[in-house]
C-alpha cells in the first residue's frame, strides 16, 4: 500500500466518524456507540501499523501544494507518531468513558461529532509535517473544543467557554503572525529541517529569537504556560472526559507538541541552545510548576486542584525541553505520555466520584475509598505517579528530568524538582488520607452529597473500565520501562534521532 | 545454589508478601461483606519466610532484570544477607505477634464491629506491603528499585502507624509522613543530582563515584540528611517518639527494628565509606555526621529519660542507638582506613539493635497484658533484652566488642569514650523502660488481667532468644559473630554499672517521693515548637496569597473596564453612522445647498 494512504486514512477515520454521528439521529445509541468504538480501534490499529513500519525504517507522508512555496504536508514520524499513539489510545478510553458518563443527557450527537472533530484534528497535529498544516490542525482543535467546553450549556460552562475562545483564538492569531514571519524569513519549513535556521547568521539573531518568543507565546497558552494559563482552571465545568481530554490528551498537549516541535524539528535543538532560548525555556518552565502546584494547594474542589496540577506537570514537558542534551529531551518526550496516562486516570476518578457519589469539593471524599475501592486505587496511583513515586511513569520523567539537568549543566533544576515533588505531596496525599483513612457514609458516618448507583460494581462499567486500563498503563509502562514500545523506550528512540546523526 | 534456583527464591522473596497482600481483597470480595473473618491467618503470617529462606540458603550473586524499570539489578552478598536474615526474623516474629496482638480486634470484626473489621483488613493489606519495600531496598542494587523499596516502605507504613484512628495516633502520623516526604525529596535530589552527575543506574556506580566528584560533599548531605529522616538524626528524629508509642506494638517493633534501619542502608549503600580517595568535603561530612550522631545519642537519652510512656522512651533509646550507628558511619567516612573492620560492626550492630529493641518493644506488649507467670520470671525476661541493649551481655556485648575493638586498633579511643558514654545513657533508658512497665504492669495486674492470645508469648521469646543468641547463629548467614575475651569484660561492662549507679539513687529518692523531674519535655521535643512556628508560617502565606489574588482580581477588572470602555466608544461610533445614514439625505441636501450658496456668492 502507498505511503500516502496511512496518514490519510488515519485522518479520515475520525473525520468521517464525525460526519456520520452529525447525520444519525439523537437516539440512535446504538448506532452511534458501535461507530464511535469502530473508529477508535481502527484508528488505534492503523496508528500501531504506522509505529511497526517505521521502525522498519517505512515511510510515510502525503503532501500538496496550496499556495506557491506553501505546502499542505502530512507525514508520520518518529515523534508525531508517538504523539499519536497516545492520542489514540488514550481516546479509545474517553471515548468508553464519555459514552458512559453521558448516558442519558441531551445533545448527544452534537458532543460526540465534536468529539470525533476533536480526535480528527488531535491526529492532524500529530502528522502535521510543518508549520502550516499544524496551525490549520491548531485552530481546527481550538473550534471544535469549544462547543465541548460549553456542553452543559449553563451560564457558568458559557462564560468559560467564552473564555477559552478568548485565550485560544488570540494565540492562533499570534501563532499565525509568528509562522508568517518565519515563513517571510525562510521559506517553508518542514519539520525536521533544521539545517534551515541554522544556517542563519549572526544578524538574524534577534529576528529568530523575536519569531521564537512570539510563536511560544501563541502555543503558550494551549500549553497553560504561566500568566497564559488563566481558562485552563476555568474550563473544568466541562464534563469529566472533556476535561481528561482537555489535559491529558488534545488541548494541553497539543500546546507542549507544538513546542517539541518548534524547538526540535524547527529550530534545532543546538541552535536553540545556541540562541539561549532553552534556558529561557526552562525560567518559563519553573515558574511554572511553582506557581501552579501553590494554586492546587489553595484549592478546596477537586477537579480545580487537579487543574492547577495539569498547569504544573505540564510545564515539565517545557523544562525537559530547556535541559539541553538527550536526557531532557527523554524526559520532555516520555512525561508527554506519562502526564496523559497519570492525568487522565485522575480525572476519571473526579469523574466517577461525581457522577457515582456527586462529590466536587475534597473533603466529601472522606472514605470513599470503601464505597469505590477500583477508582480510589486508581486515584492514588494517579497521584502518586504525579508526587513521582515509583514504580509510577511519573518517577521515570523525574529522573530523567533530574539526570538531564544536570547534563545541561543546570543542577538548579533538581531543587526545582526537590519543592514540587514536596508541593505535589502536600497537595495529593490529604485526598488519599481523606479516600483510605478517614470513616466516611460506608463506615456510618454522613451521607455521601447525591448518591446514585450506577451498576452492578463500584459504578457504571462504562466509567470503572477506562478508569482501570488507565491506571494499569501507567504501572506497567513504569515497572517495565525497559520493554520496547513502553513510552520510555519509544522516546529514548526520537531522542537519539534528534541527537545522533 | 544454581542460578534458576536463586533467581526463583530472589523473585519469591519479593512476591510472596505481594501476593499474601492481594490476597485479602480477594477473599474479601470471595467471602462477601457482613461475613467478617480473621484476615490475619497462619498464612498470611509466612509472608518474610521466602526472604529468611533466601537470606540462609542463598550464596553471593546477583540478578539482572534488564525490563525492570531503569533496569534492575538485586545483589545478595554478606552485608546484605545479614541486614535481611534479621530482617525477615524480625517481620515474621512480629507478624506472628500482631495475630495474638490484634486477636481482640478480630473478635470484634466477626462480632459484627465495623471499625474493627475494616482497620484489621488495612493492617492485614499494609503489613506485607510495608514488609516487601523493606526487602526490595535491602536487596536492589540500582538506584530505582532501591528508591522504589524505600517509597513502598515509607509509604506503606503510613496505614500502620496510624493504626487505631485515634487523635494521638493521627498526630504521630502526621509528624511521620511529613518528615517522611522531606526525607523522600532530600533523597531524590541527591540521588538525580549523583546519577545524573555520574551516569550511573547502580548504587555502587553512585558510591564510587562520589569519591572525587565535583560536588560530591553536597550530593552527600543531601544523601546523609535525606536517610538521616528514617535513621532518626538528630533534629529529623521528631516522628519517632511520636509515632512509636501510637503504632500497634508490632509495627513499632518492625519500624523501629528494621525500618529505620533502611536509613543507615542508605548511608551505606551511598556514601563514599572506605575510599581513601575521598575528596576532603567527605572527612568534613563524616566529622559533621559523627558529631551530630553522638550528639543525638546522647540529647536521647537525656529527653527519653523524662518520658513516662515504656514506648516513648524506646522510641528515644532508638534515637540513641542510631545516634551512635550514625557516630560509627561518621567515622569510616573521616578514617576510610577504619572502614573495612567497622561496617561488619556498623551491620552486626544494627541486626543486633533490630532483634533486641523488636524484643523490647513486644515486651511493651506483654508487661500490658502479663501472662499468668511469677512476677520475677516475668521481670527477668524483661530485662534481658533490656541489658543487652545496655552492652552487658549476649548481642550487645558482642557488637559492642566488634566496634570497640575496630575503633581501638584504629587508634580512636576518644570515640570509643564518647560511645561509652552513650551506653550509660543506654543503660539508664533501659532502667526508665523497666519502670515505666513496671508500673504498667501493676496497674494490669491490679485491673485483672487482660487474656493473652498464644502467639503474642510465643513470638516474644523467640524474638528475645534469637536476639540474644544473634552471635552464635549468626555464622549461618555467612558472617562473624565475635565474642570478646575475658580479660576486656571490665572495660565492657564499666558504663552498665556507671548507669546503675546513677539509677540506684534516683529509684531510691523516687520512693521517697522526690520527683527527680522538673521539666518534662513531652515526646517528640522539637515538633511542637516547630510545628507551631509553620502553622503561623502557612497562615502569613495565606494571607500574602489572599493580597495578591486581590491585586490581580484589580488588575483583571481594570483591564475589564478598559474592554468595556473601549467597546462603548465603537458603540457609540456605530450610533453615530447609523445617525449619518439615516440623515444621509437631509445632510447631502444641506451640503448641496451650502455649495450652492457659496458658488452663488464666491461669483458674486
Amino acid at each position: 500500500m502507498s505511503a500516502a494512504f496511512f496518514p490519510v486514512a488515519t485522518l479520515a477515520t475520525s473525520l468521517a466518524a464525525a460526519a456520520i454521528i452529525f447525520l444519525l439521529p439523537e437516539g440512535a445509541f446504538r448506532a452511534r456507540t458501535g461507530l464511535n468504538l469502530a473508529a477508535a480501534l481502527l484508528k488505534i490499529g492503523l496508528v500501531a501499523w504506522m509505529v511497526r513500519g517505521l521502525s522498519q525504517g517505512h515511510a510515510y507522508a502525503v503532501e500538496f501544494p496550496v499556495l506557491e512555496g506553501l505546502a499542505f504536508v502530512l507525514r508520520a514520524d518518529a515523534l508525531g507518531i508517538m504523539f499519536a499513539g497516545l492520542s489514540s489510545l488514550l481516546w479509545l478510553f474517553t471515548t468508553i468513558y464519555a459514552i458512559g458518563y453521558l448516558e442519558d443527557s441531551p445533545n448527544r450527537r452534537r458532543f460526540f461529532g465534536f468529539f470525533s472533530l476533536c480526535v480528527a484534528s488531535t491526529l492532524g497535529i500529530s502528522l502535521a509535517g510543518n508549520l502550516f498544516t499544524f496551525l490549520i490542525f491548531y485552530e481546527l482543535l481550538t473550534l471544535s473544543t469549544y462547543p465541548l467546553v460549553a456542553h452543559r450549556g449553563n451560564p457558568k460552562a458559557l462564560a468559560a467557554a467564552t473564555l477559552y475562545l478568548r485565550f485560544t483564538l488570540t494565540a492562533g492569531l499570534v501563532l499565525m503572525i509568528g509562522m508568517v514571519a518565519l515563513h517571510a524569513l525562510a521559506g517553508d519549513i518542514r519539520f525536521g529541517q533544521r539545517e534551515i535556521l541554522a544556517e542563519f547568521g549572526a544578524e538574524q539573531r534577534g529576528t529568530l529569537i523575536a519569531i521564537f518568543w512570539v510563536l511560544i507565546a501563541g502555543l503558550g497558552v494551549k500549553a497553560a504556560l504561566v500568566p497564559l494559563h488563566g481558562w485552563l482552571p476555568r474550563a473544568m465545568v466541562a464534563p469529566a472526559p472533556v476535561s481528561a481530554l482537555l489535559h491529558a490528551v488534545a488541548v494541553v498537549k497539543a500546546g507542549a507538541f507544538g513546542i517539541v516541535r518548534l524547538v526540535y524539528d524547527v529550530y534545532g535543538a543546538e541552535l536553540s541552545h545556541s540562541l539561549g532560548l532553552l534556558t529561557g525555556l526552562a525560567a518559563v518552565a519553573t515558574v511554572t510548576i511553582l506557581y501552579g502546584s501553590l494554586r492546587a494547594l489553595a484549592q478546596v474542589e477537586l477537579k480545580p486542584r487537579l487543574a492547577f496540577s495539569t498547569v504544573s506537570q505540564v510545564s515539565y514537558v517545557v523544562l525537559g525541553i530547556g535541559l539541553f542534551g538527550p536526557l531532557g529531551t527523554i524526559a520532555a518526550l516520555s512525561h508527554l505520555l506519562h502526564q496523559g496516562l497519570m492525568k487522565i486516570t485522575l480525572f476519571f476518578c473526579a469523574g466517577n466520584y461525581a457522577e457515582e457519589l456527586g462529590i466536587h469539593r475534597i473533603d466529601e471524599l472522606d472514605g470513599a475509598g470503601r464505597r469505590m475501592p477500583l477508582t480510589s486505587v486508581a486515584f492514588t496511583l494517579g497521584a502518586l505517579g504525579m508526587i513521582g513515586v515509583p514504580p509510577l511513569v511519573g518517577f521515570l520523567s523525574k529522573w530523567y528530568l533530574g539526570t538531564g539537568a544536570v547534563q545541561a549543566g543546570m543542577p538548579w533544576v533538581i531543587a526545582v524538582l526537590m519543592v514540587s515533588s514536596l508541593l505535589n505531596a502536600a497537595y495529593f496525599l490529604p485526598i488519599l488520607y481523606r479516600l483510605w483513612f478517614r470513616p466516611g457514609p460506608d463506615h456510618g458516618v454522613g451521607t455521601w452529597p447525591a448518591e446514585r448507583h450506577l451498576g452492578r460494581l463500584e459504578t457504571s462499567a462504562w466509567l470503572l473500565l477506562p478508569v482501570v486500563a488507565t491506571a494499569l498503563f501507567s504501572v506497567l509502562a513504569g515497572l517495565f520501562a525497559g520493554l520496547p514500545y513502553t513510552p520510555l523506550e519509544w522516546a529514548t528512540r526520537v531522542a537519539n534521532l534528534e541527537y545522533l546523526p | 545454589m544454581s542460578q534458576e534456583i536463586f533467581a526463583a527464591l530472589m523473585i519469591a522473596a519479593l512476591l510472596w508478601p505481594l501476593l499474601l497482600m492481594l490476597r485479602e481483597p480477594l477473599m474479601a470480595a470471595l467471602v462477601g461483606r457482613g461475613e467478617a473473618r480473621f484476615p490475619l491467618d497462619p498464612l498470611w503470617a509466612t509472608a518474610p519466610l521466602p526472604a529468611l529462606a533466601l537470606a540462609l540458603l542463598g550464596g553471593d550473586g546477583s540478578l539482572t532484570l534488564s525490563a525492570w524499570l531503569l533496569g534492575g539489578v538485586w545483589v545478595l552478598d554478606e552485608p546484605r544477607r545479614v541486614l535481611l536474615g534479621f530482617t525477615g526474623l524480625l517481620w515474621l516474629l512480629a507478624g506472628w505477634y500482631a495475630r495474638g496482638y490484634l486477636a481482640g480486634d478480630g473478635e470484634r470484626a466477626v462480632a459484627g464491629n465495623d471499625r474493627a473489621a475494616s482497620r484489621l483488613a488495612r493492617f492485614a493489606l499494609l503489613w506485607p506491603l510495608t514488609l516487601t519495600g523493606n526487602l526490595l531496598l535491602l536487596l536492589a542494587e540500582d538506584i530505582a528499585s532501591f528508591y522504589l523499596g524505600f517509597a513502598v516502605m515509607t509509604f506503606a507504613a503510613y496505614g500502620l502507624v496510624i493504626h487505631s484512628g485515634t487523635r494521638d495516633a493521627l498526630t504521630g502520623g502526621r509528624a511521620y509522613l511529613i518528615m517522611a516526604v522531606l526525607g523522600e525529596g532530600l533523597i531524590l535530589g541527591g540521588l538525580l543530582w549523583g546519577a545524573g552527575s555520574l551516569g550511573t543506574l547502580t548504587l555502587g556506580g553512585l558510591r564510587e563515584g562520589l569519591v572525587n566528584l565535583e560536588h560530591g560533599v553536597w550530593i552527600g548531605l543531601l544523601l546523609w540528611l535525606g536517610f538521616g529522616v528514617k535513621a532518626g538524626v538528630a533534629g529529623l528524629h521528631l516522628w519517632l517518639p511520636l509515632a512509636h508509642p501510637v503504632a500497634p506494638t508490632p509495627a513499632s517493633a518492625v519500624l523501629s527494628g528494621a525500618m529505620v534501619k533502611a536509613g543507615v542502608v542508605g548511608w551505606m549503600a551511598t556514601l563514599p565509606l572506605g575510599e581513601p580517595a575521598a575528596a576532603q568535603g567527605f572527612v568534613e561530612l563524616g566529622r559533621a555526621m559523627l558529631a551530630v550522631g553522638l550528639a543525638g545519642a546522647l540529647g536521647a537519652a537525656l529527653v527519653g529519660v523524662c518520658q513516662r510512656h515504656p514506648k516513648a522512651v524506646l522510641a528515644y533509646s532508638s534515637v540513641s542507638q542510631l545516634g551512635m550507628l550514625a557516630a560509627l558511619v561518621g567515622a569510616g567516612l573521616t578514617a576510610p582506613g577504619l572502614w573495612p573492620a567497622l561496617a561488619p560492626a556498623v551491620v552486626l550492630f544494627a541486626a543486633h539493635h533490630g532483634l533486641t529493641k523488636g524484643a523490647l518493644f513486644l515486651g511493651v506488649g506483654i508487661g500490658e497484658h502479663p501472662p499468668r507467670l511469677p512476677a520475677w520470671a516475668l521481670a527477668l525476661l524483661l530485662a534481658l533484652p533490656a541489658l543487652s541493649l545496655a552492652g552487658a551481655l549476649g548481642s550487645g556485648l558482642a557488637t559492642k566488642w566488634t566496634f570497640k575493638a575496630a575503633l581501638y586498633d584504629g587508634g580512636h579511643s576518644g570515640l570509643v569514650a564518647w560511645l561509652s558514654l552513650a551506653a550509660v545513657g543506654t543503660t539508664l533508658l533501659m532502667a526508665r523502660t523497666l519502670w515505666c512497665q513496671w508500673q504498667g504492669e501493676r496497674q494490669a495486674r491490679h485491673n485483672g488481667l487482660m487474656p493473652l492470645s498464644a502467639p503474642m508469648p510465643l513470638a516474644w521469646l523467640l524474638l528475645l532468644a534469637s536476639g540474644l543468641l544473634l552471635p552464635a547463629w549468626l555464622p549461618l548467614l555467612g558472617a562473624e559473630g565475635g565474642s570478646p575475651p575475658r580479660e576486656e569484660l571490665a572495660g565492657l561492662w564499666w558504663p552498665l554499672l556507671a548507669g546503675l549507679a546513677l539509677v540506684l539513687p534516683a529509684i531510691w529518692l523516687t520512693r521517697r517521693g522526690v520527683s527527680l523531674a522538673w521539666h518534662r519535655p513531652p515526646p517528640g521535643d522539637l515538633w511542637w515548637p516547630l510545628s507551631r512556628a509553620a502553622g503561623r508560617l502557612v497562615e502569613a502565606a495565606r494571607a500574602g496569597g489572599e493580597r495578591l489574588a486581590a491585586i490581580k482580581g484589580g488588575w483583571v477588572a481594570w483591564w475589564m473596564e478598559l474592554e468595556r470602555s473601549g467597546t462603548a466608544a465603537l458603540d457609540a461610533l456605530g450610533e453615530g453612522e447609523s445617525w449619518l445614514r439615516r440623515h444621509a439625505a437631509l445632510l447631502t441636501m444641506a451640503v448641496a445647498i451650502g455649495l450652492a450658496l457659496v458658488l452663488l456668492f464666491g461669483a458674486a
